[in-house]
C-alpha cells in the first residue's frame, strides 16, 4: 500500500510518514506543490494525504489533477482551515475525507485504513484479528465465532482499536473519535472509561482475551501481548 | 421623518406665519387709510358746520346735510372742550339692525349757549370694502401658498432624486462581496462629491474586510500547524515502550496544554469570524427542530450523567440565518447546559414560535449574571472549560438579531433565545 503525504511542514510530514510506516504503509513525502505534481504524474498511490495550503500552490489543484489521472486513489485532506466552504469544496472535487489540524495520528491512521478498505473491497469484507472477526457491512462482531452484541459506540471503539493495533491511544483521541470535536469536557473522558470497561467485559465474556491494556496517565493500547 | 417631508413642513409653517403677518398688516393698513379718509371728510364737514353757524348763529335739522346725521345737544354745566373721534353703532331707521358709524364730537356755541355737536358718517360701505379686499387677499395668498408649496415639493423631489438613488445603492451594498459600490452621478456637485467619498469608503471597507479575513485564516493556519506538530510528536513519543510514570505525567500535561491552546485558538478565530460577518450564507431554519436534533447527538453524555431530558414544544421557531452559526449556537447552548449540570440533574428544552429555551439544574452562579456572556468568564475552575462557549452564543445572537436572556430560579438556570 503506497501513500503520498503532501505537507509543507517537514516535521509534521515526518511524523505522519513515521506513524503510517509502522502500520506497514509505504510512504512518500512531497513538501511542495511541484514535488507533489511530479510524483502523482509519475507514480501510483493507494491513498494521498493533501494539505490545502502549500507555499507554491493550492492543494485543491493537486486533488483535481489526481482525480483526472488516477481516479481510484483515495484522498484525505488535512487542513488548518475548518470552514464549511472548504470542506464542501473538498468533497465536491472528489476528496474522500477532511481532517482539521491538529488531528490525532491514530485517527488519521484509522481513516486511511477505512478508506483503503472501502476502495479495495467496496466495504464488503470481514476484518479479522486474532480471535476477533468483524463483519463490516453488517456491523457484527464475532469472538471465537460467537456473536457479541455491542452498542454502536462500542463497535466504533473496537474498530478504532483494530485499526490501531499495538498503538498507544490517548483518551482524548478516543473521545474525539467517538463523539467528535464538540464534546470536549471532562465527562467524555469518563465516558471513554465506561465504554472501554463494557467492551472489555463483552470480549472476555465471549471467551476472548483481554486485549485492552491501560497505559497510566495516557490512555489505552489494544495488544495481544 | 423624511427630508422632503421635513422641509415641506418647515416651509409650510414659515409661509403660513409670514402670510398671516402680511395679511394682518395689510388689513390694518387698509383700515387705517379708510379711517383717515372718513375722518378728514368729517373734519371738512365740521368746518362747513362751523362756517354755517358763524354766518347764521342758529341750527335746525334742515336738508343741508342730507347725507349725514348731525346731532346737536345743548350742554349744561361744565364740559371738556375737545374734539374726539369715536366708533358708534346707530340703529337703522328702516330695519332693526345697528350700523357702524364714525362720529366726530366737538363743542360749539350757538346763540351764546354751548352745544355738543356730533357729526356721523356711515362706515357700512367702508366695511364692505375692507371685507372684499380681505377676502380677495386671503384667496390670493392661499393660492400662492399652495402653488409654491407644490412647486417646492416637485422641485425638491427632482433635485434630491440622485441622492435617494445613491442611498438605495448604499443600502444594498455588501462589503463581504466583491461588487464595488457605484453611486448615481448627477449635475449637482455636492452629490457627486458625496458619491465619491462613499465609493472610496466602500472600497476601503471591502479591502479591509478581505485583509482581515485573510489574516484570520492565515493566523489560524500558522498557529494550528505547529500545534499539529506538537500533537503528532507527542503521539509518536508515547509509543515508546520505556516511559516512566513521571514521563507520562509530563507528556500528558504537554499534550493537554497543546490541545487546549488549539481549541482556544479555534474559539477565538470563530468569534473573530462571526464579528467580521464571514458567515454570509442564509437559510430559513427551524431552530426548535434543530435543537431537538442536536440534543440527540448528546444522548451518550446525557445518559452517562443520568440527566433527565424534557422537551416541550409549542410551535416551530423559524429564523433566517446561517446554518453553520445555528449549529454552533445550539451545540454551545446544550453543551453548556450539560457541562454545568450535576449528575442526575435535569435538562429542559422548550420552544415556541419565537423562542428556544435551554434550562438546566446547576449550582448558583458565583459571579454576576450580566458577566455570564463575557469572554473567559468561567464558573468552574476546571481546565476543561475555555470560557468561550457563551461568549460565542452571545456574539451569534448579536449578529443574527436574536435576543438572549438568562434567568435563575433555584436550582434551574435558563438561557432563552428570542427572535
Amino acid at each position: 500500500m503506497k501513500i503520498l503525504v503532501v505537507e509543507d511542514e517537514k516535521g509534521l510530514a515526518e511524523s505522519i510518514t513515521d506513524y503510517l510506516s509502522r502500520e506497514g504503509f509505504i510512504c512518500e513525502v512531497a513538501n511542495t506543490f511541484w514535488q507533489a505534481d511530479e510524483k502523482i504524474s509519475l507514480y501510483q498511490y493507494d491513498c494521498t494525504i493533501v494539505d490545502l495550503t502549500l507555499p507554491d500552490g493550492n492543494g485543491f489543484d493537486i486533488i483535481q489533477t489526481l482525480k483526472k489521472i488516477a481516479a481510484a486513489t483515495g484522498i484525505i485532506i488535512i487542513s488548518a482551515r475548518n470552514t464549511l466552504e472548504d470542506k464542501l469544496k473538498g468533497l465536491e472535487i472528489g476528496s474522500d475525507d477532511y481532517m482539521t489540524k491538529p488531528f490525532h495520528l491514530s485517527e488519521l491512521n484509522a481513516r486511511v485504513k477505512s478508506l483503503i478498505r472501502r476502495r479495495n473491497f467496496g466495504g464488503n469484507n470481514d476484518m479479522t484479528w486474532k480471535d476477533i472477526r468483524v463483519n463490516l457491512p453488517a456491523r457484527k462482531v464475532f469472538i471465537k465465532d460467537i456473536e457479541a452484541t455491542l452498542s454502536k459506540k462500542e463497535y466504533d471503539l473496537l474498530l478504532y482499536f483494530l485499526s490501531n493495533i499495538d498503538v498507544a491511544l490517548t483518551k482524548e483521541s478516543i473521545a474525539e473519535h467517538l463523539w467528535g470535536d464538540n464534546m470536549d469536557s471532562a465527562d467524555s473522558l469518563d465516558m471513554v472509561y465506561s465504554h472501554i470497561k463494557n467492551l472489555r467485559r463483552k470480549i472476555v465474556e465471549k471467551g476472548g482475551k483481554d486485549y485492552i491494556q491501560s497505559i497510566y496517565g495516557i490512555g489505552y493500547k489494544f495488544t495481544a501481548s | 421623518m423624511k427630508l422632503l417631508e421635513k422641509a415641506s413642513r418647515i416651509y409650510l409653517l414659515a409661509s403660513l406665519l409670514i402670510y398671516a403677518a402680511v395679511g394682518i398688516a395689510f388689513f390694518w393698513i387698509i383700515k387705517f387709510m379708510i379711517y383717515d379718509e372718513v375722518e378728514s371728510r368729517l373734519m371738512v364737514e365740521k368746518q362747513d358746520f362751523e362756517t354755517y353757524i358763524r354766518s347764521n348763529d342758529t341750527w335746525s335739522n334742515n336738508s343741508y346735510f342730507v347725507e349725514n346725521k348731525i346731532e346737536v345737544v345743548p350742554v349744561f354745566g361744565k364740559f371738556d372742550n375737545k374734539v374726539a373721534f369715536t366708533d358708534t353703532l346707530i340703529s337703522n331707521r328702516y330695519d332693526e339692525t345697528a350700523d357702524p358709524f364714525r362720529q366726530l364730537t366737538f363743542y360749539t356755541l350757538i346763540g351764546g349757549s354751548p352745544y355738543r355737536v356730533a357729526i356721523r358718517k356711515s362706515m357700512i360701505e367702508s366695511y364692505k370694502l375692507i371685507e372684499a379686499i380681505s377676502a380677495a387677499m386671503i384667496a390670493f395668498l392661499g393660492l400662492l401658498l399652495v402653488s409654491t408649496f407644490l412647486f417646492h415639493r416637485v422641485l425638491s423631489g427632482k433635485l434630491w432624486k440622485p441622492f435617494y438613488d445613491s442611498l438605495a445603492r448604499i443600502k444594498d451594498f455588501d462589503w463581504t462581496k466583491n461588487k464595488p459600490l457605484e453611486t448615481v452621478r448627477s449635475e449637482i456637485t455636492e452629490f457627486n462629491e458625496l458619491g465619491d467619498v462613499m465609493e472610496k469608503m466602500a472600497s476601503k471597507m471591502q479591502h479591509d474586510y478581505r485583509s482581515l479575513r485573510e489574516f484570520t485564516e492565515n493566523a489560524s493556519h500558522e498557529i494550528q500547524t505547529p500545534l499539529a506538530l506538537i500533537n503528532a510528536r507527542v503521539e509518536q513519543f508515547i509509543q515508546s515502550k520505556d516511559l516512566g510514570e513521571n514521563h507520562t505525567y509530563w507528556i500528558e500535561e504537554i499534550y493537554h496544554a497543546a490541545r487546549r491552546m488549539s481549541r482556544l485558538n479555534q474559539g477565538l478565530l470563530l468569534l473573530a469570524k462571526i464579528e467580521n460577518q464571514q458567515f454570509t450564507e442564509q437559510e430559513e431554519l427551524d431552530l426548535s427542530e434543530l435543537a431537538l436534533k442536536k440534543l440527540k447527538d448528546f444522548e451518550d453524555i446525557l445518559q452517562h450523567k443520568e440527566i433527565s431530558v424534557t422537551v416541550e414544544s409549542s410551535g416551530s421557531f423559524r429564523k433566517i440565518m446561517s446554518p453553520a452559526l445555528a449549529d454552533i449556537l445550539l451545540t454551545n447552548l446544550i453543551n453548556n447546559a450539560i457541562r454545568h449540570n450535576y449528575n442526575g440533574g435535569e435538562l429542559r428544552l422548550q420552544s415556541g414560535t419565537d423562542y428556544v429555551q435551554v434550562s438546566n439544574t446547576g449550582n448558583p452562579l458565583k459571579s454576576e449574571p450580566e458577566r455570564l456572556f463575557e469572554r473567559f468568564k468561567k464558573e468552574s475552575t476546571g481546565a476543561e472549560s475555555l470560557g468561550l462557549g457563551l461568549a460565542i452564543v452571545k456574539q451569534i445572537c448579536d449578529n443574527c438579531e436574536l435576543r438572549i436572556s438568562y434567568q435563575y430560579e433555584e436550582p434551574i438556570h435558563s438561557i432563552r433565545i428570542t427572535g
